[in-house]
């Protein structure tokens, strides 16, 4: 250990159960703290500082949550697949548990996605919800977030519940292109792309800080998010060890 | 505002959903701190159990 280097050799640190609980305990609020103040910026610049779009009036400014959240939906997806294939190859503990708190976070932001998106939809629209390529895909990504929680609550053998659902993460990952080009390939209600990270957005740079704002703000958050998450998963498989008891305040038996 | 309705509501839901996700973790955790203090307890009063019945 004495000759790794700094970065390896925390990484190796941050394996072990106490000491991931530790750093998760530590670092989770501030992340928490960070991604509510940069939201509160971009809440306040979404929904006080931008001018009405000339079509839409102010109903566009639901887009500063939904493009955040959508982008999520897809982010927290693909991070899923990462730590659910370093766990099936490298067999770590700790990506088993960070792949599984992805879950219930992607799920969260695709609900918000869906639910804000169906919302905006009724007054612009006329409808509710409309059997569309693009609302399709993203619900069929609900449902397989609902499959990855599912299929890791029904395995007994939490190692492997983990693994299964990684194998289940990884395969779902199929849907991040279908979801990202279905309004290129079919002929769809939804919008095209608007804001493109390389390249012209279409969207006047007026409207534009808000929606960094949020994108960073839901990033911040997610961050937290997961190591409450994984946290609270990695007590809960080393729930009979002494080190757990002692946190709890029950003392060592 | 226009569409007022429409856009307090959104920003609802947003704000339902993240409370739900900064709060269900929480309770996680202080369940099972909660089950292992309980376990422990349980496991050192078994303990003075077995050891008065051996002083007998």
């Amino acid at each position: 250990m004495s000759n790794m280097h700094p970065v390896v050799r925390w990484f190796h640190q941050l394996g072990s159960p106490p000491y991931f609980d530790r750093f998760a305990a530590r670092w989770a609020p501030w992340a928490f703290a960070a991604g509510l103040a940069t939201m509160a910026v971009g809440l306040y610049g979404a929904l006080f500082v931008v001018p009405p779009d000339y079509q839409q009036g102010d109903s566009f400014r639901i887009l500063y949550i939904h493009v955040p959240s959508a982008w999520m939906s897809l982010a927290m997806f693909a991070l899923m697949a990462v730590y659910g294939a370093i766990a099936l190859i490298w067999r770590i503990k700790l990506c088993e548990i960070l792949a599984m708190a992805c879950a219930p976070i992607g799920a969260a932001f695709t609900a918000i996605t869906l639910a804000t998106g169906s919302i905006w939809g009724k007054p612009m629209w006329g409808t509710w919800w409309d059997w569309d390529p693009r609302l399709t895909s993203q619900l069929v990504l609900l449902f397989l977030y609902f499959g990855v929680i599912g299929l890791y609550a029904a395995i007994e053998d939490r190692r492997a519940g983990a693994r299964a659902a990684s194998l289940l993460a990884i395969v779902g990952v199929v849907m991040l292109p279908i979801i990202r080009y279905s309004v290129v390939w079919w002929n769809s209600l939804h919008q095209g792309q608007t804001i493109r990270v390389f390249g012209e957005s279409s969207m006047d740079a007026s409207m534009l800080p808000p929606l960094i704002w949020m994108v960073v703000g839901t990033k911040f958050w997610a961050i937290g998010s997961l190591l409450a998450r994984a946290r609270a998963d990695n007590l809960a498989r080393e729930a009979g060890k002494d080190w757990v008891r002692r946190l709890a305040g029950g003392g060592a038996a | 505002m226009s569409y007022l309705a429409y856009v307090v509501a959104a920003y609802a839901v947003f704000a339902a959903v993240l409370l739900w996700d900064f709060v269900a973790p929480r309770i996680r955790i202080a369940q099972v701190l909660r089950a292992a203090r309980l376990l422990a307890r349980r496991e050192a009063a078994r303990g003075q159990a077995r050891e008065q019945e051996l002083k007998r």
